[in-house]
Formats: C-alpha cells, sequence, structure tokens
C-alpha cells in the first residue's frame, strides 16, 4: 500500500501533509489509545484484509475511506479542524474461530452526520469503503448508536403499544397472512382471500412485497376489493382488521397517492417494501405520522447484503436504521421457518426492535449497548414457511410481541381460507392460555394443541396435514460467540 | 355470532379457575387489573364502563374474582371484560384483556355503506344491539 | 394456586407420617423462627405450637378423607402494646402458609383508619380495597375495637364490621383474620359484637414481659445493633427497666427500644463532647452507666409525689 514509510510515531504536520500517499494508519485513522466519547457513533465492521495487509492498517483504511480520507494527502485538510472528523480506529480483534477475519471498532463523531437522515448516515458508513480493493471483504457487523444522534429521528409512527391500543389486542401475539398466489389474482379474487382470512380470525392479511399495480390488477382496484373485505370482516367478527395495502410503487408522487386512497377508504395501515429506499421510507414514515396510519415494512431484498457472514451489512443493523427511519412493522425472521434465521441472530434482531435498551449481548450479536432514547419499539413481523404446529416453538423464540404471519398455513388449510384462520387463531389463543398458566409450552407443545383441536376441528385437520414440515438446515448468519451454532 | 374480542374469544369460554389462573399471572408480574363492562360492543369503543378502580397491590386473585362475580352477577347480559395494566415505563398500557361473560344472544352487527366518488365507498359498522338505548339491549 | 406449595402427605410402610410432613413443610422453621426472636411468651408459643399442631394434624386427616369442614382460622391476639402481637402474626401467616391453608402467606396490617371512611358512601370501597390486598394472606387489625364506635349512632365503622363478617364467614379459604388490641377493651368489643366473637376460632394472650425477659430484649436488641453495656450501665438498666415498668404508657418491648435509641443518642454527644481525646473502637460501641441514667425515669424518681 503506502509507498511512504514512517518509522513509528505520527509525523509532524509539516510531514503529515507532504504531498503523496502514506499509510491510514499514520494518517491518524488508527488510534489505539482512543477512549470513544458517549456521542461518538461506534460502527463494528467485521474485516478480511488482502495478504499481507496488517489488520490495523485495514481497520484504519476503513475509518479513513468512511470517513475524511481519500488515498492521497490532500492539503486542504489543513483548512479543518481535520481531527475530529477523522473516524478512529481504536481496537481491532481476530474473530474467534475465523482465521484472517478481525472485528474493527471505529468511532465517528457527531459532527459527521446530518441530524434525522439514513440517507446520509449510510452514505458515510457504508458509501464508499466495502469495494475498497485492500480488503477481501467487509460487513457491517453493528453500530452503537449515541442517544443524542438517536433523538434527531422520529421513530416508528405508531409503534407496538399504541398499534395494541388502536386494535384493541393484548397479551398475544398478532396474526397474519400474505394472500397467495403472489401474482395473478384479480382485484375481486384477491378480497375474497382477505375477507376469508379476517372472518376466520386473523388480526391482518397482507399484500407480497412484489404486488404494486400489474396488468392482472391495478392498485385502486385492489384498494376497493381489499377494504370492502376489511369492513365486512369487523362486522362478522367485531374486531378492528387490517390489510398491509402494499403502496410501492415508481415515484414518491404515486405512493403518496396510493397511500391518500388507502386512508381515504379507512384502512389502518399501508405497506412499503426496503427497496424504495432510506429517504423514501422516512418521507412515508412522517405521512404516517401525520395519518394515524400503522407503517408495515416488508424487507424485500435484503437478502442480497444481509446473509452472508463475511460481506455485507448484518440485518441487526438494517434493523436500527428501520428503528431510526421509522416503520412500525418490519420482517425480522422465524427461525423455524423456511428463509435464514439462527435463534440467536432473530432474538437479536427482535431485541433491537423491542427493547427500550439493548444491553451488551455477544451471543445474540449485540456488541454494543444501545440506548433508544424513548423512540417507540417496532412490532417484528415472522413470515415465511410457518404453520400452526409449530405455535409453542414460535411463542418460545419470539415472544408475544410479533406478527405471526401464515399464507400458505393459512389459505393452504384443506378446509378453506377461514379454517386456516382459525386453527392459526384457536392454536395460538390455546398456547398463551397455558403458558399463562405457568405451563412449560416448550415441551408440552405438541399435547397442549392436541387439547385445543379437540374443540376444533379445522385446528386438528392443520395438525395432520403439516404434522411433518420442517426446514432444518444450518443457518449462515450465525453470531460468532456461540461455541456450537445452532440449527434452525 | 361470538364477537372474538379480547385475548381467549376463540376458546371455549374460560371456566373461572382458567380465569382465576390468568388473573394469578397478571398479579405475579406486578400488573394492576381491572373490570369493564359494556353493552355497546363496537370494535372501536375503546371505553367500557369500569367496575370499580384498577385494583393495585394485590397478592391473590380471589379480589379480583370477588367484582368479576359481583360485575357478572348485576349485569349478566352485559360483555365483561378483564384488563391487565403494566405500569413499567416503555409499557404504560394493558398487557392482557380477555372476555369473561357475553349476552346469551349475540345479534353482531351490521354493515352501513354510504356510496362515495368514483367507486368508493364508506364504510359504518353498528352493533344491531345499539338499535335499543343503552341498558335495555341484549334482553 | 401456582404459588401453593403442593404438600403431600406421606404414607409410609407403617401408615401415614406425621414427622415426614413436619419436616417436609417449612412449619418447623417458622416455629424456630419465633423462638429465636422473642424472648419469654411461653404461654403465647404454646399457643401456636397447638394450633399449628391441629393443622398438620387436620392435613393428615384430610389426606385420608376424614373431614371435619375447613377449620375457622381467624384469631385474636390481646396483650399491651410491644408484647409480640405483630411479630407473632408475621410467623403465623409463614406457618399457615407452609401448610396450604394461606395461598401466599403475606401480612397485610392496618387500623381503623385504613378500613373506614370520612363520609356516606366510603367505607365500603375502602374496607373492600383492603380485604382485596389481604385476599391469600393474613390481615392484621391492631386495636380492632375502635372499629365500633357505639356512642356515634352515624359511625362508619359499623359497616366495615358487617363487610369484614361477610368474608370472614364466606370466604374461609381466602382470608386469615386477626384482630389485636388490649384484653379488656377486646373483651368488651367481642362482647358487643357477639357476631365476630362466634367466628374467632382462637384467642391468645399476650402476657407483659417480666424485668429480666425485658432485660433480655434489650441485651438481643444491642447485640443486633453492636453495642455492649459497660457493667455499670447493666445495672443501670436494670433498675431502668423496674422503674419504667411501673410509669404510665409503658409499652414493653418498644419502651425498651425507644429507651436504647435515646441511650444511643447521649453516647454519642458524650463522645462527641470528647471529640479531642483518643477513641477506641471499644468506646464506640459501649453505653455506660451516665447514658442510661440520664434518662427523666430516673429524674421522675426524685420527684416522685409530682402529678
Amino acid at each position: 500500500m503506502g509507498k511512504l514509510e514512517q518509522a513509528g510515531g505520527r509525523p509532524e504536520a509539516r510531514e503529515r501533509y507532504r504531498a503523496g500517499v502514506m499509510k491510514y494508519a499514520q494518517m491518524g485513522y488508527w488510534d489505539a489509545g482512543y477512549v470513544p466519547k458517549d456521542t461518538d457513533l461506534i460502527a463494528l465492521f467485521r474485516i478480511t484484509p488482502q495478504e499481507g495487509v496488517d489488520p490495523e492498517e485495514a481497520a484504519a483504511a476503513v475509518a479513513g475511506e468512511s470517513s475524511t480520507a481519500t488515498w492521497t494527502v490532500v492539503w486542504t485538510d489543513r483548512l479543518t479542524a481535520c481531527e475530529r472528523y477523522r473516524a478512529k480506529a481504536y481496537r481491532v480483534d481476530p474473530v474467534p474461530g475465523a482465521a484472517g477475519q478481525y472485528f474493527a471498532y471505529i468511532a465517528y463523531d457527531l459532527a459527521l452526520f446530518e441530524p434525522g437522515s439514513i440517507a446520509n448516515l449510510t452514505a458515510s458508513i457504508i458509501g464508499n469503503v466495502f469495494g475498497f480493493k485492500p480488503l477481501k471483504a467487509l460487513r457491517l457487523e453493528d453500530m452503537r448508536l449515541p442517544v443524542a444522534y438517536v433523538k434527531t429521528f422520529d421513530g416508528p409512527p405508531t409503534g407496538i403499544v399504541v398499534e395494541r391500543e388502536r386494535l384493541d389486542k393484548f397479551g398475544r401475539p398478532l396474526l397474519g397472512a400474505t394472500v397467495k398466489p403472489k401474482l395473478g389474482l384479480s382485484g375481486k379474487n384477491y378480497g375474497r382471500v382477505v375477507y376469508e382470512a379476517l372472518k376466520g380470525g386473523l388480526d391482518f392479511t397482507k399484500d407480497d412485497e412484489n404486488i404494486n399495480s400489474q396488468p392482472f390488477m391495478h392498485w385502486r382496484d385492489r384498494f376497493l376489493y381489499c377494504m370492502e373485505a376489511v369492513n365486512r370482516a369487523q362486522a362478522a367478527t367485531g374486531e378492528v382488521k387490517g390489510t398491509y395495502l402494499n403502496v410501492t410503487a415508481g415515484t414518491m408522487e404515486d405512493m403518496y397517492e396510493r397511500a391518500e386512497l388507502a386512508k381515504e377508504l379507512g384502512s389502518c395501515v399501508v405497506m412499503i417494501d426496503l427497496v424504495i429506499g432510506y429517504t423514501a421510507i422516512q418521507s412515508m414514515s412522517k405521512w404516517a405520522r401525520r395519518n394515524d396510519m400503522i407503517l408495515h415494512l416488508h424487507r424485500a431484498g435484503h437478502s442480497t447484503y444481509t446473509r452472508q457472514k463475511t460481506h455485507g451489512v448484518s440485518f441487526r443493523v438494517i434493523s436500527k436504521w428501520m428503528r431510526l427511519a421509522g416503520v412500525d412493522h418490519i420482517h425480522a425472521g422465524t427461525v423455524v421457518g423456511k428463509l435464514e434465521g439462527d435463534p440467536n441472530s432473530v432474538q437479536g434482531f427482535y431485541n433491537v426492535l423491542r427493547e427500550d435498551h439493548n444491553a451488551v449481548d455477544l451471543q445474540r450479536g449485540l456488541f454494543f449497548e444501545q440506548d433508544w432514547g424513548g423512540l417507540r419499539k417496532v412490532m417484528p413481523v415472522a413470515s415465511g414457511g410457518i404453520h400452526a404446529g409449530q405455535m409453542h416453538q414460535l411463542l418460545h423464540y419470539l415472544g408475544e410481541d410479533v406478527v405471526l404471519q401464515f399464507g400458505g398455513g393459512t389459505i393452504g388449510h384443506p378446509m378453506g381460507i377461514a379454517a386456516g384462520a382459525t386453527a392459526n387463531r384457536v392454536a395460538l389463543e390455546a398456547m398463551v392460555l397455558a403458558r399463562n398458566e405457568g405451563r412449560d409450552i416448550w415441551n408440552e407443545g405438541p399435547r397442549i394443541l392436541e387439547q385445543a383441536a379437540r374443540h376444533c376441528t379445522p385446528l386438528k385437520q392443520a395438525l395432520d396435514t403439516w404434522k411433518d414440515v420442517t426446514f432444518d438446515y444450518a443457518s449462515t448468519d450465525t453470531p460468532d460467540f456461540v461455541p456450537t451454532a445452532t440449527a434452525a | 355470532m361470538r364477537i372474538t374480542q379480547g385475548t381467549f374469544s376463540f376458546l371455549p369460554d374460560l371456566t373461572d379457575a382458567q380465569i382465576r389462573a390468568q388473573i394469578e399471572y397478571c398479579l405475579g408480574r406486578g400488573w394492576a387489573v381491572s373490570v369493564e363492562y359494556t353493552d355497546d360492543p363496537h370494535p372501536r369503543n375503546a371505553y367500557w364502563e369500569m367496575y370499580g378502580m384498577p385494583m393495585f397491590d394485590l397478592k391473590d386473585a380471589a379480589g379480583v374474582m370477588a367484582e368479576v362475580d359481583a360485575c357478572r352477577k348485576t349485569f349478566p347480559d352485559h360483555y365483561v371484560k378483564v384488563n391487565a395494566f403494566d405500569a413499567t415505563l416503555g409499557w404504560e398500557s394493558l398487557r392482557l384483556s380477555f372476555i369473561v361473560n357475553r349476552p346469551k344472544k349475540e345479534p353482531g352487527f351490521g354493515l352501513l355503506r354510504e356510496e362515495g366518488a368514483g367507486r368508493t365507498q364508506r364504510y359504518s359498522v353498528r352493533a344491531y344491539a345499539t338499535e335499543r338505548p343503552e341498558g335495555e339491549r341484549y334482553t | 394456586m401456582g404459588e401453593t406449595r403442593a404438600l403431600q402427605p406421606q404414607a409410609g410402610p407403617e401408615g401415614l407420617d406425621l414427622q415426614a410432613l413436619y419436616r417436609d413443610s417449612n412449619v418447623a422453621a417458622a416455629l424456630e423462627a419465633l423462638d429465636r426472636e422473642l424472648v419469654g411468651l411461653a404461654p403465647v408459643k404454646t399457643r401456636v405450637r397447638e394450633i399449628a399442631a391441629l393443622l398438620l394434624v387436620e392435613k393428615l386427616r384430610r389426606s385420608v378423607g376424614l373431614e371435619a369442614g375447613p377449620p375457622s382460622l381467624h384469631m385474636s391476639f390481646t396483650g399491651n402494646p410491644g408484647t409480640g402481637k405483630t411479630t407473632v402474626a408475621l410467623r403465623m401467616a409463614e406457618i399457615l402458609h407452609a401448610l396450604g391453608y394461606s395461598r401466599k402467606g403475606h401480612l397485610v396490617a392496618v387500623t381503623r383508619d385504613d378500613l373506614v371512611g370520612q363520609y356516606i358512601g366510603h367505607t365500603a370501597p375502602k374496607t373492600k380495597e383492603v380485604l382485596k390486598r389481604a385476599m391469600g394472606g393474613v390481615l392484621f387489625i391492631d386495636e380492632a375495637y375502635y372499629l365500633y364506635r357505639p356512642e356515634n349512632e352515624r359511625d362508619y365503622g359499623q359497616e366495615a364490621i358487617e363487610i369484614l363478617l361477610q368474608v370472614m364467614e364466606n370466604q374461609r379459604e381466602d382470608l386469615v383474620v386477626i384482630l389485636a388490641g388490649y384484653r379488656d377493651r377486646m373483651g368488651r368489643f367481642f362482647a358487643s359484637n357477639p357476631g365476630m366473637a362466634s367466628r374467632i376460632a382462637h384467642h391468645i394472650d399476650f402476657p407483659d414481659y417480666s424485668e429480666s425477659e425485658l432485660y433480655a430484649i434489650a441485651e438481643l436488641m444491642l447485640a443486633g445493633m453492636q453495642y455492649r453495656l459497660s457493667a455499670g450501665a447493666q445495672a443501670a438498666l436494670r433498675e431502668y427497666i423496674g422503674l419504667r415498668r411501673a410509669q404510665p404508657h409503658f409499652a414493653n418491648a418498644r419502651s425498651i427500644r425507644n429507651a436504647l435509641d435515646r441511650a444511643r443518642l447521649r453516647q454519642a454527644k458524650r463522645l462527641f463532647e470528647r471529640r479531642g481525646a483518643p477513641l477506641t473502637r471499644e468506646a464506640l460501641m459501649t453505653i455506660e452507666a451516665e447514658d442510661v441514667r440520664a434518662s427523666r425515669v430516673f429524674a421522675a424518681r426524685t420527684e416522685e409525689n409530682q402529678p
């Protein structure tokens, strides 16, 4: 790398700013003695340096490239209080059990960031550095957000507590289902699925991430039929019901138009996809806050950068950003379903979304204490390949503040959608009742379900249909601080 | 029709022993338990009548059960629910809420529609029971 | 429910095992704590043991289907202030809990003011609130006779008594009530409230402490606070107890505690006044005769004939 070699110590200013190229560490991006301030933002990267690059220099390079540095020395640094603006790598630890990988801790001064902008935060921290040649791979593992910075965001417009108050549903996970098939249903047929599922016992139905406004179903049709279904289901049950109307579109103008119709029709929730981008998400959050709307976020596309352990951005960081950006629901893993999710990692995501204050929890991948400064809590959503027979496992792993989404597990019920919904709701209520009575649901779960099925034929049918379905594959994104990673 | 508000409405009506166990669960967490009743079960009716104040600092479910019984006796044809309130910072809201009494006959709700511009409609849910004055419903 | 210990009497080869039941419950621990904490009070301890024995046997009888109906457990504790009534009530609650006669085993101690309201319609909710808090445990009503004020026709105490009676009769498995107060006044209270008297199953009388018992109590308290008496102070305290006991408003152990608190104050004042002089750990722990003798109780003796 550097052509200018210096034997230890920091060069004097004249030397430091002589034209040319020097090591990042010598430019001041490595400071082993640095003690992060309470107001510093701290990022934890997993770095895999190229052969021959030492980890401290690699960490310093990441610090430099994600803050003030460029590849060569610039004299214009001397016109600024550059010492303050430089990110400082201050600690590098080898990753346990992974040769050639290191955890690098980098502190950023608060002055580097615009208040209340995820776009600015991410442009700084992950903007440039991930393609940097001296590193084979780079992953943003975790981030400590100073509470001073947290307070520049509005956070979730509704949050878990107020969502429950609006829905008048307490003490149990909420139930949802994604309308299937994903593509091709007309508006009228689509609404039928919504009506049956909600009347049968679900709290929510959901558009899929790629249901927007296609030739087979224009968005207005979908909204009109879905709201007919929601209102009919409310009258049939006496409960508040919702359907996540996906307002994702090509432009903000289109999204606002769609959201406005959802509001006009009396929907309590709208939905967006992660792929609309951080700024669009923050705009929709503001809109939701102004219009008493629950904002559901589908994490479409996240696996392209969250899944591989050595490169990308951990989903726990995405969870933190989305809590700041302000969504009320976010898909965060099921542990037991068909999609990626190690139990400890997933619980780490859930804790980021739901706790007022996160303690350091290496086993769940939480490297930092995080004070959320009173920001509301995000309701995690568990969706993908789960069914009623897993209810005890779901409640055990995920707790009660979660939306459990049984798509196939509702619509695929042999006796129909409403029966599928009823099966899920009965299984859920029976499990919560038993847990509260002090029963050991982890071990007695199957028996509790069997007993509940005695007064509920749809549940019996569901248990028989899906009794052998499991997705038992090893996870790729597992925490590094467990002796043996648990298979989900 | 069976109104399915509350945490356990899809299960057969809870026995007193089951109700007591849920109350014990709530008291064990330091939640204040209260009893409420109504004859207007509209899903947006946020304010059922309070049957006395929330009960703080109770150790045992017997005290709550006495209130539940008294409320059910006084309003046998009303909806009665048990709520548990958690005062912990960051919650400060209900943590459990379930129905412990319901009218013998539940006629349910009608859906009123008002046609709007284009194909839009405005919807309104109305309990058939509330066509009669308060106190004379569900009899 | 969940918290009640599932205590199943065991049937050994020779039949039922009362010893095992006693051992496996926490009754022994509660009785030992009673012995340890309270000096003297032999008749009280005997009565508590009798009640514990009755309940143990009753439990065993029930386990083999011998039913005598649920035992009535409401009690009255009579005696002068400072004779250990509240402490014994706490232990009694533990014993009842250990044997499954009380689900939670907590004690709620109240007086008239907690039960009786100031205006019409105020008393019932107040009393019920207290009863609900005490459910599953023991309700201890100190100076219970103040509930009944026959001289005032419109007194709301009677309302509280009626609600109490109803619960004492109908919810015996939910609540044990202990009424406490001076012996003579409790006697009059029961005489004019036969309904209440008939629901009290166990009367325990707390005698005043003798002088030597009071002295032992003082030593126990001082040891707990890490103080000791010099030889002179020992004699002074014995003398003090004899004098104080004969004076009005004597409240047994409570008066002893107050006397010791005042002696500590004087000791501190004495040490502070000599603050230049060297001070030992021993001195910090020691109460001298003068710390006791400065009490007004001694002064009263010299002015014996004053009112």
